[in-house]
This record gives C-alpha cells, structure tokens and sequence, in this order.
C-alpha cells in the first residue's frame, strides 16, 4: 500500500511532524510519498527515516523549492 | 558611508549565503532539543561561539578596537529573552532565521519579519521606548564574567573552547546512519555551493569566522560590535519612516546583506519559490514576529546579538538570554507541537 500525504506551504517542522504521524497508521513494508516545499524537511526528513529504521526508496527535486519522498515503513 | 554600505551587505551577504546553504535554524536547533532530543545544532551554535570569541579576543589584544562590557540587566534578560524564545516557535525562525527565510521566498516570514521590525521599533523609539529604558535600567553588576571574578577572559575562553573540542569530538565519533541524500545533478564546486549537504559543524565554524569578521567591519564605520539583527531591523524601519540618514548603520546593511545572500544561495540552488502560507501560518507568524520584536529588545539582543555575540564576550547577559531563550522554546514547543500530537493521538485511540 502507498499513501501519499502532501505537505506543501508548511514550515519546519510541521512537514516532520505530519510524516512521522502519517506513518504510524502504515504496516511495515507499506510507504509513504511525503511531497513537501520546506527547504529545511530536505534535512530533516531524510535524517529522521534514516535514524528511525526506515527505508528511502525515492528521493528527487521536483522543481524550484518542490521535493518529493518516498519512505517504506520497517 | 559606501565602504560601510560595501562592507556591510558583504558580511551579511556570506552570512546568509552560509546559513541558508548551512541550514542554520537555530530555533529548530533550540526546539529540536525538546522534541527530538537532538543537540547537533546547539553544539554547532557552540562551535561558532568557540570560534568567534578566540577570534575577538585576538584581535581585541592585537590591539585592532576596543570593546567596553556594559551592565548586566538581569530581570530585562531573562524575562526578554524567554519571551523571545516563545516568539521564534511562533514565528518559525528566530531573526536572523527570519531574514534568510525571507530571501527563500517565504511570505510568511516577510510577514514575521515586518511584525518583528515593527515592534523592536515602538520597542526601541516609539510609545514603548521609556518602558524599555525602565526595564533595562535595574542593573546587578558588570556584565563581564571575567570581571565579577577577577581574572582574564582567557581563562573562561580557552576551558570553553576546550569543553567544546571535547563534545564536538564525542559527537563525531558516534556510529552514524548513512542519510540518504538526492542525486547529484551538479559537479565540483557548484555541487558543494549550491547542492550538497554541509556539515553543521563546518557551518559552524564559517559561521564563527563570519561574525568574527563583523567586528573589524564594523569598528570601521564607528560601530564597535558585531553582528546584530535586532538594532539594525529596527533602524531600518526607523529611516524608512523618517528618512533620516543618521539612523543608517553597518548593522543595517549587514540584515539587508542577509536577505541578498540567501536569495542568491537558495535561486542558485533551486530553492527559492514564492510560497504563501494559509491563514493560520499568517496568523502565527505575525504573533511570533510581534514576540521577538518585544523580546529581543527587551533582553538587549536576539539570538545572534546575545546568543552569538555575547556569549562569545563572555558576558553574563549574554549566557543568560541563551538559557532563558532555549527555555522559552521548549515552554512554545509543547503548546505548538507536543500537546497536539498527544491529544491527536489520544483521539485516535
């Protein structure tokens, strides 16, 4: 399953906090595509799915100030 | 006046440069401490206090200025600099956090930053001037650590940066995980300028260098200090209304300098967008500028003027306001962040 939470016009460190809630309602394996604008989440969100376990499967620059992430759940 | 202006927006131009490419956010350093009990950023901020006092102290020996230690307003500290601490949960950023945030092309922080100049200016010359006057003027004795005890200031420098040393080594010799990163599409120098992730602690220490560097600067044009956001923000608004030029400072190109040099580092870097925030952000952002304006007047600098600066003077104001600013964080961080997680999670169950 893939559920996309989209986070966009938020300011660190909602972008995080609504990822790392969006994830407790997965199983492992399932993922989550997290598409925020913070500049700061570039940091912060790839560090906090490293650090808790998790897998980054996608990770790219969409556009100007735009990214999109992808996160299976361990 | 041009070499002032030159000078100015230089420094402040590399110090936005550094903290956005950095990701300098001492405010989700200071909360950060709290939520995720995460230190890297407070103890890069301590690097960059290190790094600067060496320098100042260097240069302040060698002769190159002189600088006076003040007063310590001891109730106009605290109080401020919690107050301050509260607003840059608020506001999402502290000033100088403001200010690059600003040339990322985020209304929202245009917002904060207009709240917070506005209110350090009514703070500063405006109806609420003699209260800032009254306030700060119950004073408990030098400001100077070194001169309530006596001794010279390299004995305070050299054990803290020797602390420092130690928990930056610790730090580094943590097993670290391996934190995926996006693809490189640049290559040699413009993938480390404008791309790739940097080391907080090599942030820290050009920060340290930088503000070193402001001292000179500055002395230059008759402004003995280094960097400040809140005075120069003030000033800004204060000419802008008045337009009159002696009002103008180094300090007031150096937060212009900021604003340029993170728009510059962040539309190099594929980073700047005009992004507005909803109604609530607005709201929030608008409060948060209000407190900081308040605050940091209040406690006689933000957290670069006292956080930074001062503590590298080795001053108890300085010290002081670091403490009751992270505080005034994590007191805002619960009611913003933590509580809502908890009653979210405590519907759902």
């Amino acid at each position: 399953m893939k559920k996309t939470l989209e986070v966009l016009g938020m300011v660190c460190p909602f972008p995080l906090i609504e990822a790392k809630e969006a994830i407790k309602e997965l199983n492992t394996g399932d993922e989550l595509e997290v598409q925020f604008d913070c500049t700061q989440g570039t940091e912060s969100i790839p560090r906090w799915a490293a650090e808790d376990g998790h897998e980054v499967t996608n990770y790219e620059q969409l556009g100007e100030a735009s990214w999109t992430i992808t996160i299976k759940k361990k | 006046m041009l070499q002032m202006a030159l000078t100015g927006i230089l420094c402040g131009a590399l110090l936005g440069f550094v903290m956005q490419r950095g990701r300098f956010c001492l405010t989700g350093g200071f909360r950060d401490m709290y939520i995720a009990k995460d230190n890297r950023m407070f103890y890069a901020l301590l690097v960059a206090i290190a790094v600067q006092a060496v320098g100042v102290f260097v240069l302040i020996g060698a002769g190159a200025f002189e600088y006076t230690v003040g007063q310590f307003p001891l109730w106009a500290t605290i109080g401020g600099a919690f107050i301050f601490g509260i607003g840059i949960i608020f506001a999402g950023g502290c000033a100088t956090g403001t200010w690059y945030r600003a040339g990322e092309g985020l209304i929202g922080s245009w917002i904060a930053l207009a709240f917070y100049m506005l209110m350090a200016a009514i703070m500063k010359s405006g109806p609420l001037a003699q209260f800032t006057v009254d306030a700060r003027t119950p004073v408990v004795g030098t400001d100077s650590i070194a001169e309530t005890f006596g001794i010279n200031v390299w004995f305070l420098v050299i054990p803290f940066v020797a602390l420092v040393a130690f928990v930056v080594y610790r730090e580094l010799r943590k097993p670290r995980v391996k934190i995926p990163s996006l693809k490189p599409k640049k290559t040699g120098l413009a993938h480390i300028l404008f791309e790739k992730r940097w080391n907080p602690y090599v942030t820290a220490i050009l920060i340290g260098l930088i503000a070193t560097l402001a001292w000179p600067l500055s002395a230059a044009s008759g402004r003995i200090f280094g960097l400040g956001i809140t005075t120069p923000s003030a000033n800004l608004l204060q000419f802008l209304v008045t337009g009159d030029l002696d009002i103008i400072n180094w300090g007031v190109f150096l937060v212009l300098g900021i604003f340029f040099g993170s728009y510059f580092a962040a539309k190099m870097s594929g980073e700047f967008r005009l992004r507005t925030p909803d109604t609530k952000t607005v709201v929030r952002s608008s409060s948060g500028g209000i407190l900081m304006g308040f605050g940091a007047s209040l406690a006689g600098g933000c957290s670069i003027g006292n956080g930074l600066v001062m503590t590298s003077m080795m001053t108890w104001s300085g010290w002081t306001a670091l403490t009751f600013m992270i505080l005034g964080t994590w007191t805002a961080s619960y009611f913003v962040f933590v509580r809502p997680s908890k009653q979210r999670a405590a519907a759902r169950a």
